[in-house]
């Protein structure tokens, strides 16, 4: 198998990945804000902090409301982590793997990608928008389906796998952060503190893991438990755990892919480290972002070893 | 009958391949117009539309540059197929493969000891201007002596229905793999009339080009490894060069994937490591192959490629150098060298040709700018050719100038008036001019296409069918009228 091929098929999942939990925290985002009360502001910003996207945003859009920031994640064409761009990429790595990867999945992101490009301008009316993102979740996961389905068990699948569950390891930390950067407006305590239940639950259906979270947790929707669910649970496959173990399971079948152990190990390390009611117990939860942030870099080391050992040897 | 397919009203300016002149159909395209006529004009658009959609949703496009980005056009394509005879297509098959032998044996002769040169069939001065011969091949003995693996011809009938060569394409033709997914897509817009008729299938040539491919092999005991070498995503016929890859089964490489070790083999990089390539099918020009022979700062080939292929390590298909004989003047001997090597006289006839080097063709050509169609001798694309009697006297007057500087780049033809076969146009089915591609395979018993790819200039009255200028393509469909297909 071609380096070149395997690297697009691993930028391949990581694109489906980013597209699918970008396109639901913009929808959970939207029915949060219908949550709260009205003299609570929602920062959309938040949105764009998640993706560490401020310096692009910043010099195009000004105000940071729902419909720059939509417009800006959703339908942005100089924005390569807009749904736009990242459909477009994520059509080219098919392209260029179109001998490998099964048929029909072509025509399904083509298709996506074609709907998203001509629905893109209206996204700033909130009801197309909603109806849009839930078309690109569905296909998303449909796309997934199809190739679980029906793709050989072989090395291309591996690294498919490998990037699948990297960009949900990372795209879970993000929306996590959101909570630590604080989308809901911190300080005003007492008045707030319902909302902020609301707040975490809307951390959970950003992950599908809401319905999952309840029958695991069989309690109340709190932040140390949702933490705790959406880092360590061993069975929930958007938690970071889970993602480390999915990887852990392609490396045996891949040439030599011990050598990207130790990066995987030193993630794992991390998260048995952290400690979620220590992480929460600071007012403005720097310890939390701190541990976020060095998972976020440890998951960049996995990329990068993946990089340099299967993408680019010798 | 509907107004719409009410073929004694419709008529073409020329030879249409459809329809008579008595307005009748012919007796292949019979079963087709008796279909069409079953269906109503908002059928019809139903099915267009659902070609359209087929179109996007299988991503059938092509590449071109505009506004300082690249955009995927999807392939403009007409639902009514071209229908051809098949006791008439065997007579042109027969045709094209005697015309494949004959410009295999001129390019390794070229290549060679040049004994058509020397026996004064050939001016071996047109060699020395030609910027498609590579001296860097000289003494190369390419396996079989085949160098140009894979041909494309372009044909085009004139009003007297002579069907004529106008070009061969031997550097790189593409156009295949849209002749394949027009059959699909007729398939999908129409499947009720193949169950009805004998429509000879087109798909065998993915199989064929892959054994011709593996016959290719410079170590035939093991399974070769054969890669489709392209120059990314940037090219136009990118999407042709994945279609191939994906239906033969190869690699789709390109150059940064490949590396040529110093034992003179050729390489790919997989996560495996290096893996020796046996065969490479190059949908790269000759002069962007290798940056150590030809252009250096070429980054789309591979340095060290031509030692590796001079070497016989590797294979290339088609060789370089090939492009040797599909120069347009060199075009104009092709008869001569069915005659010379092969002892046959040529099955098809060529375009009448005027070569601008003689000095009465030229006196002629200068004399009758204005009926003429003036080519350059290595321009594809139809890019940089006049057509005398649709040109204004300046640009006639500018290409005489341009023509007398420089008289070997030039010949000239008469303006055929190409056929036409009905297409379904925004005012209805009108008549539009076309022409025909078929591939052609060269090896031991030579392989062609059935049928080919219709190219069709979709506007009113165009003859230019290329799809870098607005030109569509429509479904080949060589009819067996003695299966009972009628």
């Amino acid at each position: 198998m071609l380096s070149r091929t395997a690297e697009n098929i691993y930028w391949f999942g990581r694109h489906l990945q980013r597209i699918e939990n970008t396109a639901r925290l913009v929808n959970v985002h939207a029915y949060l804000s219908l949550d709260l009360p009205r003299h609570v502001p929602l920062s959309w910003g938040s949105l764009v902090e998640i993706l560490g996207a401020w310096p692009q945003f910043s010099t195009r859009y000004n105000q940071g409301s729902e419909a720059e920031v939509a417009h800006f994640l959703i339908a942005d064409e100089q924005f390569p982590g807009s749904l736009r761009s990242t459909l477009s990429l994520a059509r080219e790595n098919l392209r260029a793997t179109r001998e490998t990867m099964p048929n029909d999945i072509w025509e399904r992101v083509n298709e996506l990608y074609a709907l998203v490009s001509a629905r893109g301008e209206s996204v700033t009316y909130r009801r197309i928008r909603t109806d849009l993102l839930r078309e690109v979740i569905d296909q998303c996961l449909m796309t997934v389906g199809m190739l679980v389905s029906n793709m050989s068990r072989g090395v291309p699948f591996q690294f498919l796998c490998l990037g699948l569950a990297l960009e949900q390891a990372d795209m879970t930390t993000r929306i996590i952060d959101v909570r630590s950067s604080g989308a809901v407006g911190d300080g005003q305590r007492d008045e707030l503190t319902p909302f902020r239940t609301i707040q975490w639950m809307s951390v959970l259906k950003s992950l599908h893991a809401y319905q999952m979270y309840r029958r695991e947790q069989r309690t109340r929707v709190s932040a140390p438990r949702v933490l705790s669910f959406l880092l360590h649970d061993r069975n929930f496959p958007r938690s970071v755990s889970c993602c480390l173990w999915a990887m852990q399971q392609t490396l045996p079948r891949l040439p030599e892919g011990h050598r990207v152990n130790e990066a995987l190990t030193a993630v794992n390390d991390i998260l048995q480290r952290s400690d979620v009611a220590r992480l929460l117990a600071d007012e403005d939860n720097a310890a939390l972002g701190q541990v976020l942030d060095d998972i976020q870099l440890a998951l960049g080391q996995v990329h990068n070893r993946i990089e340099q050992h299967f993408f680019q040897p010798d | 009958m509907t107004e719409l397919t009410n073929w004694a009203r419709y008529r073409s300016p020329t030879y249409d391949e459809l329809i008579g002149p008595d307005g009748k159909p012919r007796p292949a395209a019979r079963a087709l117009t008796g279909y069409l006529s079953s269906l109503t004009a908002a059928e019809l658009a139903d099915r267009r539309l659902a070609a359209e959609l087929a179109i996007k949703s299988l991503g059938i496009t092509f590449t071109v540059y505009s506004e300082g980005r690249n955009v995927d056009r999807a392939f403009p394509f007409d639902v009514i197929p071209r229908t051809i005879e098949r006791s008439e297509w065997d007579r042109t098959e027969a045709g094209l493969k005697q015309r494949v032998t004959a410009l295999n044996c001129f390019i390794a002769d070229i290549y060679g000891k040049q004994h058509i040169v020397r026996d004064g069939i050939f001016p071996g001065e047109l060699l020395e201007k030609s910027v498609n011969f590579r001296p860097q091949c000289v003494g190369v003995r390419p396996a079989g002596d085949v160098w140009a693996h894979i041909c494309g011809s372009d044909l085009v009938r004139d009003s007297d229905g002579t069907i004529y060569v106008l070009e061969d394409n031997l550097r790189v033709p593409s156009g295949v793999s849209y002749m394949l997914e027009n059959r699909m897509v007729n398939k999908r817009v129409f499947p009720e009339i193949f169950e009805s008729s004998t429509i000879l299938p087109v798909d065998a040539y993915p199989a064929e080009l892959y054994d011709m491919l593996a016959n290719l092999s410079p170590r035939p005991a093991d399974q070769p490894v054969i890669g489709l070498l392209t120059p990314g995503i940037f090219n136009s016929a990118y999407f042709e060069h994945c279609y191939l890859a994906l239906q033969m089964g190869v690699e789709l490489v390109e150059g940064p994937d490949l590396f040529v070790g110093d034992d003179d083999c050729c390489y790919m990089r997989t996560i495996y490591g290096p893996q020796r390539v046996d065969v490479l099918y190059r949908r790269i020009d000759d002069l962007f192959l290798d940056p150590e022979v030809f252009h250096p700062d070429s980054v789309l080939g591979v340095p060290g490629l031509m030692r590796a292929w001079r070497a016989g390590n590797v294979a290339l298909a088609n060789a370089p150098g090939a492009g040797v004989a599909d120069d347009k003047v060199v075009y104009a001997y092709v008869p001569e060298m069915i005659r010379y090597y092969l002892q046959q006289d040529a099955i098809l006839p060529n375009v009448p040709s005027y070569l601008c080097m003689r000095e009465d063709d030229r006196r002629y050509v200068l004399d009758h700018i204005d009926e003429l169609v003036v080519k350059p001798a290595n321009e594809s694309g139809g890019y940089g050719m006049l057509i005398g009697p649709r040109a204004t006297k300046a640009e006639r007057a500018a290409f005489a100038e341009r023509l007398r500087a420089d008289p070997r780049n030039y010949m000239a033809q008469p303006t055929l008036a190409i056929s036409t076969a009905p297409t379904l146009t925004d005012d209805g089915i009108e008549p539009r001019h076309l022409d025909l591609r078929p591939f052609i395979l060269a090896r031991e018993e030579p392989y062609v296409t059935t049928g080919g790819l219709t190219r069709v200039a979709m506007t009113k009255d165009s003859l230019v069918v290329n799809s870098s200028q607005g030109g569509g393509a429509k479904d080949t469909w060589v009819v067996d009228l003695d299966e009972g297909g009628n």
